[in-house]
């Protein structure tokens, strides 16, 4: 009979008992703070370049994602313009690559083209829609670096399974033949290597 | 009663579990239990690259400028029952200059003999790139907007030409320009080579 009040007492002692434990933790949890790493800042270089770009191609892509959740949906949408060149890389030019028959007739062999530079500009980049559910979140600025960080990504896939390098290499055949005709030369014939460099 | 006080006792115990779990996770030595919720990264939907322009182009590249900056909005004050904004962001990217050699004329290259004069137009800033993966976000408080965010990232990409001009990247560039002309046009057989370049 006397068991069950004794078993109480000894049941509320341990409720006091863990409440005083949960209490002590919050304060060590409010106490301390959230672990920031500090942000590193590499150092300024200027780095000389030889580079030749020749074609220019200015293309868009739609970014879209859907974040499909059973307490909500939330869907954004960007519209993302990107500008690639491409060209040669002159420093890659050796004293073999030019050979001179006589005073007007030259052969030059050029590198392979690559693609030089890759710039989305935040300026030509638009949100044309972002909606999400009453119990979601908005998307916040991380996360649309993020998704149009995959979106850039593709663009830079996609553009290097187009034709870019072979307008590129036209172009710079067509440049170089026009300035040794320019300088002189009556016959000029220019040859691309490969990627491996060979001619 | 009992059962209760058995609910009340697990009740309990969880929440010591998850006090004793999260200052260990503030500290980054155990991983947070968002992170271990979404593990997923999201991914965009499939969408083709249209190309909307192609332009013959003639720019040499002479020099780049590598940069980071932590850009920081400071804090935004807002009306009285919204919450203050402030963004904070590393912003990675590259300065490119050189010269635009579709600006070259038929005067532009005079030849006599062996001598040759070729006259540049000024080294000038020719793109500025800070994409997208260049932009990390560190501290991000308050409701920002895109257009927002965006006027940042312009002005981060303003920043980026202005040290790069601070560093002398246009000093740099002819000087590259003027180097690597030379050395192309000898190899062409030319015994006196005049690079001559407009000041900007």
């Amino acid at each position: 009979m006397n068991a069950d009040p004794q078993k109480k007492s000894r049941a509320r002692k341990r409720l006091l008992t863990l409440g005083a434990v949960i209490l002590a933790l919050l304060a060590v949890n409010l106490a301390i703070p959230r672990k920031k790493v500090p942000p590193y800042v590499g150092v300024r270089t200027l780095k000389d370049l030889a580079e030749l770009a020749t074609i220019e191609y200015s293309v868009t892509k739609i970014v879209s994602y859907k974040d499909v959740a059973w307490y909500g949906d939330r869907k954004i949408l960007f519209e993302a313009a990107a500008t690639v060149k491409a060209g040669i890389d002159l420093n890659e030019l050796t004293d073999q690559d030019i050979k001179l028959d006589n005073d007007s007739t030259v052969t030059i062999s050029l590198p392979a083209p690559k693609i030089l530079l890759f710039n989305m500009k935040p300026e030509n980049m638009r949100e044309i829609f972002n909606e999400s559910g009453i119990l979601r979140s908005d998307f916040s600025n991380q996360e649309k670096d993020g998704l149009l960080s995959q979106g850039e990504k593709d663009i830079r896939a996609k553009v290097a399974g187009m034709d870019i390098l072979q307008r590129a290499a036209r172009n710079a055949r067509i440049l170089v033949e026009s300035w040794l005709k320019k300088m002189g030369f009556e016959a000029v014939r220019v040859v691309f290597k490969d990627q491996r460099g060979r001619p | 009663m009992k059962r209760i006080l058995a609910v009340l006792q697990i009740i309990l115990l969880l929440a010591i579990l998850f006090m004793l779990y999260s200052p260990l996770a503030k500290i980054g030595l155990l991983p947070s239990l968002g992170s271990i919720f979404h593990t997923q990264q999201p991914r965009i939907d499939e969408t083709p690259v249209i190309i909307q322009q192609v332009k013959n182009i003639a720019q040499m590249f002479t020099q780049t400028f590598y940069d980071e900056y932590v850009y920081d909005t400071g804090i935004i004050r807002t009306p009285l029952l919204s919450v203050n904004k402030r963004l904070i962001f590393i912003a990675k990217g590259e300065v490119i200059s050189g010269f635009d050699l579709s600006e070259l004329s038929e005067k532009s290259i005079i030849r006599r003999d062996k001598s040759i004069v070729v006259k540049l137009p000024p080294a000038r800033i020719l793109d500025v790139v800070i994409n997208p993966s260049g932009f990390d976000t560190f501290i991000e408080e308050g409701e920002i907007t895109f257009e927002e965010s965006k006027k940042f990232h312009e002005d981060a990409r303003r920043i980026f030409d202005r040290n790069a001009r601070d560093k002398g990247i246009l000093k740099n560039s002819t000087e590259q320009g003027r180097q690597m002309l030379e050395k192309f046009f000898r190899l062409l057989g030319f015994e006196t080579v005049d690079i001559i370049i407009q000041q900007g």
